[in-house]
């Protein structure tokens, strides 16, 4: 491509570095809301009003994480990404008004693309300009916060207040219509609720000179020298660096193994559970000052909501709506075990741990027990202050929001893991640790084949969100009449087959060459079949103990049930070291 | 009989269409310091993978101590030590956290040698990696790379970009590991002095192919650089027998020439010259002819 100025050079990069996360971020949101939709298009209205706001949910939640492939370019750090442009002769405020522009008009561009194919395939009117100017809004928000300042305290206080106001005011403008029996929002009222008044625009346009102009003044300072040497050492890595060296603990020197725990330990597994603990405090903190916070702005709460104090809260919402952030949280930063890095868009293993003398397969198996060790742990942490928050917070709030008197239902629950007996609480203890090592597996297999095979590995899944894209349509063609449910039922069987042979034909597979290649022993084999069996004896245990009877089903949905979960477990224990090995060995 | 250290057969590598290794073969022995030459992109780095295993032989075979480094990278690994070029370490690590790291995972550290070797490059312990200078990062690589005695020394540009202290402490440091009995060493560089100053084998890589190899004294030994002195001025270089490079013009031109010195004066001589002065030749005029020639033949097609 002939560059002919400086400008498209730049608009080029930028587009370079975010296409593939834009095309995600439209077909992540776009596929995932019309699922929603096409699966409740038979339900009652109520319910497919429900799943019409769940889809514009959806749709909005992409530009809420920001742009991350740009943030690659700095291995995650705040601090203007394109910094390379530094030393080519072209302003500061093109090297930050171009791409800041750019990424707003993708957002937004993303947004309304999805909004009409949604309005296009739905009856529902989804909102396109307020909604879209307020998703611009955000980006420019988010841009400015994290590459004006090269300290990511003050990146992630602006971030989180930006997101809480902006979350604050869409739950303030949306439920501000009380309707008896129905949630606050459906799509009948959408035209109303969302015809923002015309200051909206002369906010949102401030917001935009106001966040051009500081991250023009952040960035100008970092172009003259206020980088990373003059940054604290504990800022320069961000929050994870800042993690890393919170725990001193002196590496051992016994052993390579212990050596490599401690390595994992301090660079991957402390700081993701020392984050799960401190979400599990501040979820419990925020539930114990709700009560008294709502009760003391009792008054200015019911001035603006019409309500009593039991139903009406604002403060009770925080530790509702965080628990499940948090959890999302630590399950995401349960992924890469394997400790891929990435640095300006390109992602590799490091040299230096791929040439210690150290087996893949026993490496994989420590990265992913440590990980898996560290994600229970702050899952846990999370799970006990929850337990304990909800006496403080009451029903009212869960009934409110969902409909759930949750509360209400700790003492069922504690019954019943009482009533279980101590096999099925290990069978339980046990389907849940092969669960958490077999999800951050996944993640790490993931990151591993997006690292070797990024374009095949991109072709695979969008051939899988198709493929589910696909099926959806085909349940609504079947209950609409359209399609014969014998089709139907012949392609999911056909599917399911088809997976299943597929898995075992890959294990199989897999296993072979990680034999031959001597990447697994024969041993290693051994302990996974094993666990395998562990885990399929351990979950039938735990579905007796829930009260499923397996007497009057099938054998094909019993022997298809059994066969995944002995082959789940298997397959992750084989396609994970050799996964690993393909990054070590390109 | 020499032991075969390293032992690469006709390995070819390409990545995305663009051929990296073109049937290379190499072999380094036990005992002796191999210099790897060639231009930047000329496949040095990408053969010293291959050697550690960073990368999977495609076509030909790798072979170091014997196995197949992908295969028993355990096997090797624990008998190597690498600097690599970017000096990839982990940030985070204070650099007394990176030596007793790389310590546990080789029975053999000589601690009171990491020891010295810290005196020597006046290295803080408690410094962490991300707040050391492109030298001092190179110099904890180095020891993390030594310490341990390795049977095989793997140095990938050890010296690019350094200044002439840090470049001297690390080529000391690298002699006096080649002092001890019996060690390896194999290292690229495209700084020929220094290649010539360290090694004893040498080979030459130009565009993915082995242009050269050999004792160095041999190499050295089989090129030579003539002055000659014509009775008519040419226009365009003329054909010589065995001559690498020619450069000059009229009746004056310089040669880089290989094989015997008897059969280039009778070439010399047929076009109506004759050799006023004969010496031999140094490894960057070599060098130069080997990949200069083929570039400019290149150029011309």
């Amino acid at each position: 491509m002939k560059m002919r100025s400086p400008t498209v050079a730049v608009l080029w990069e930028v587009w370079r570095v975010t296409r593939v996360e834009a095309a995600r971020k439209l077909a992540l949101g776009t596929v995932a809301a019309m699922v929603v939709l096409a699966l409740s298009s038979s339900a009652r209205e109520i319910i497919k009003d429900s799943t019409a706001a769940i889809a514009l949910v959806l749709i909005v939640i992409p530009h809420f994480a920001g742009w991350l492939s740009t943030a690659k370019l700095n291995s995650g750090r705040p601090g203007f990404p394109l910094f390379l442009h530094y030393t080519r002769p072209v302003r500061t405020t093109v090297i930050v008004g171009l791409p800041m522009a750019c990424l707003t008009a993708l957002s937004v561009v993303i947004y309304l693309l999805s909004a009409l194919l949604l309005r296009l395939t739905s009856a529902y009117a989804f909102p396109l300009l307020p909604v879209a100017a307020w998703v611009a809004a955000f980006t420019m928000i988010v841009l400015a916060a994290l590459w004006s300042t090269r300290n990511w305290i003050i990146s992630l206080v602006v971030m989180m207040f930006a997101a809480a106001q902006i979350l604050g005011m869409a739950m303030r403008r949306l439920t501000a219509v009380e309707l008896p029996d129905n949630y606050d929002w459906p799509p009948r009222l959408w035209p109303t609720l969302f015809d923002f008044p015309s200051t909206d625009y002369a906010v949102i346009a401030l917001i935009g000179i106001a966040s051009f102009g500081v991250a023009i003044a952040g960035v100008r300072r970092q172009r003259h020298g206020d980088g990373w040497v003059e940054a604290p050492s504990a800022q320069r890595g961000g929050l994870w660096a800042w993690l890393v060296n919170l725990f001193r603990i002196p590496c051992p020197t016994s052993s390579a193994t212990r050596a490599q725990l401690w390595f994992d330990l301090k660079s991957n597994g402390l700081p993701l559970l020392t984050i799960g603990v401190a979400l599990a405090i501040v979820i419990l903190l925020l539930s114990a000052v709700a009560n008294p916070i709502d009760i003391t702005f009792a008054d200015e709460i019911r001035a603006h909501l019409s309500c009593t104090i039991d139903d009406c809260f604002y403060a009770r919402a925080f530790p509702v709506l965080i628990t499940p952030l948090s959890l999302l949280v630590v399950l995401f930063l349960g992924g890469n075990a394997f400790g891929i890095r990435r640095k300006q868009g390109r992602t590799y293993v490091s040299a230096f741990e791929a040439t210690q003398a150290y087996g893949a397969a026993r490496l994989t198996l420590l990265k992913l027990l440590v990980k898996s060790a560290c994600l229970l742990a702050a899952i846990g942490a999370i799970a006990v202050s929850v337990w304990i928050s909800l006496p403080l917070l009451g029903d009212a709030v869960f009934v409110q929001m969902w409909n759930v008197p949750l509360n209400s239902q700790v003492s069922p629950i504690k019954s019943a893991i009482a009533a279980f007996e101590g096999y099925e609480l290990l069978a339980l203890a046990v389907v849940v640790i092969i669960g958490v090592v077999v999800w951050v597996a996944a993640f790490a297999v993931l990151g591993a084949l997006w690292t070797r095979w990024s374009r095949r590995a991109n072709v695979a899944v969008s051939s899988l969100l198709l493929f589910g894209l696909a099926l959806a349509f085909l349940a609504v063609a079947e209950h609409n009449g359209i399609m014969s449910p014998f089709v139907i039922d012949a392609i999911l069987a056909t599917a399911r087959w088809a997976a299943a042979a597929a898995i075992i034909g890959a294990t199989a597979y897999l296993y072979r060459s990680c034999l031959a290649e001597h990447t697994l022993t024969a041993r290693y084999a051994l302990g996974a079949l094993l666990v395998s069996m562990a885990f399929v004896a351990a979950w039938v245990t735990l579905l007796r103990a829930v009260g499923v009877q397996f007497a009057g089903v099938s054998w094909t949905s019993v022997g298809s049930m059994l066969l995944w979960s002995v082959f789940l477990p298997l397959f992750a224990s084989v396609l994970a070291p050799w996964s690993y090995s393909r990054i070590r060995h390109l | 009989m020499v032991e075969t250290v390293v032992d690469v057969h006709d390995l070819s590598r390409s990545f995305g269409g663009k051929t990296a290794l073109d049937g290379v073969s190499f072999r380094a022995t036990a005992g002796h310091v191999h210099g790897l030459m060639g231009a930047n992109g000329a496949g040095k780095t990408t053969l010293l993978k291959h050697l550690l295993g960073l990368l999977r032989a495609t076509t030909g075979s790798v072979r170091v101590f014997g196995v197949d480094p992908v295969r028993d990278p355990v096997g090797v690994l624990a008998r190597t030590g690498y600097l690599s070029e970017e000096r990839e370490l982990p940030e985070w690590m204070s650099v007394d956290e990176l030596m007793r790291y790389s310590q546990a995972f080789h029975p053999g550290w000589d601690a009171s040698y990491a020891r010295e070797l810290l005196d020597t490059f006046a290295l803080d312990p408690a410094k962490k990696i991300k707040e050391l200078s492109k030298g001092m990062r190179a110099q904890a690589g180095l020891i993390a790379a030594v310490a341990h005695r390795p049977e095989l020394l793997i140095l990938d540009e050890p010296s690019s970009g350094l200044d002439a202290v840090v470049r001297r402490d690390i080529l000391d440091a690298i002699v006096r590991t080649v002092a001890d009995d019996g060690r390896t060493v194999i290292f690229s560089s495209h700084l020929l002095d220094e290649v010539e100053r360290m090694s004893d084998h040498v080979t030459l890589i130009h565009q993915g192919r082995v242009a050269l190899s050999g004792v160095l004294d041999d190499v050295r030994g089989a090129y030579r650089r003539s002055r000659l002195r014509f009775l008519d001025p040419f226009d365009r270089p003329p054909v010589i027998d065995t001559a690498l490079a020619i450069e000059g013009s009229g009746r004056s031109w310089s040669v880089i020439h290989s094989g015997s010195l008897d059969q280039f004066r009778h070439s010399v001589s047929a076009r109506g010259g004759e050799i006023v002065e004969t010496r031999d030749a140094t490894l960057e005029e070599i060098f130069l002819a080997r990949a200069g020639r083929s570039r400019s033949q290149m150029e011309a097609a």
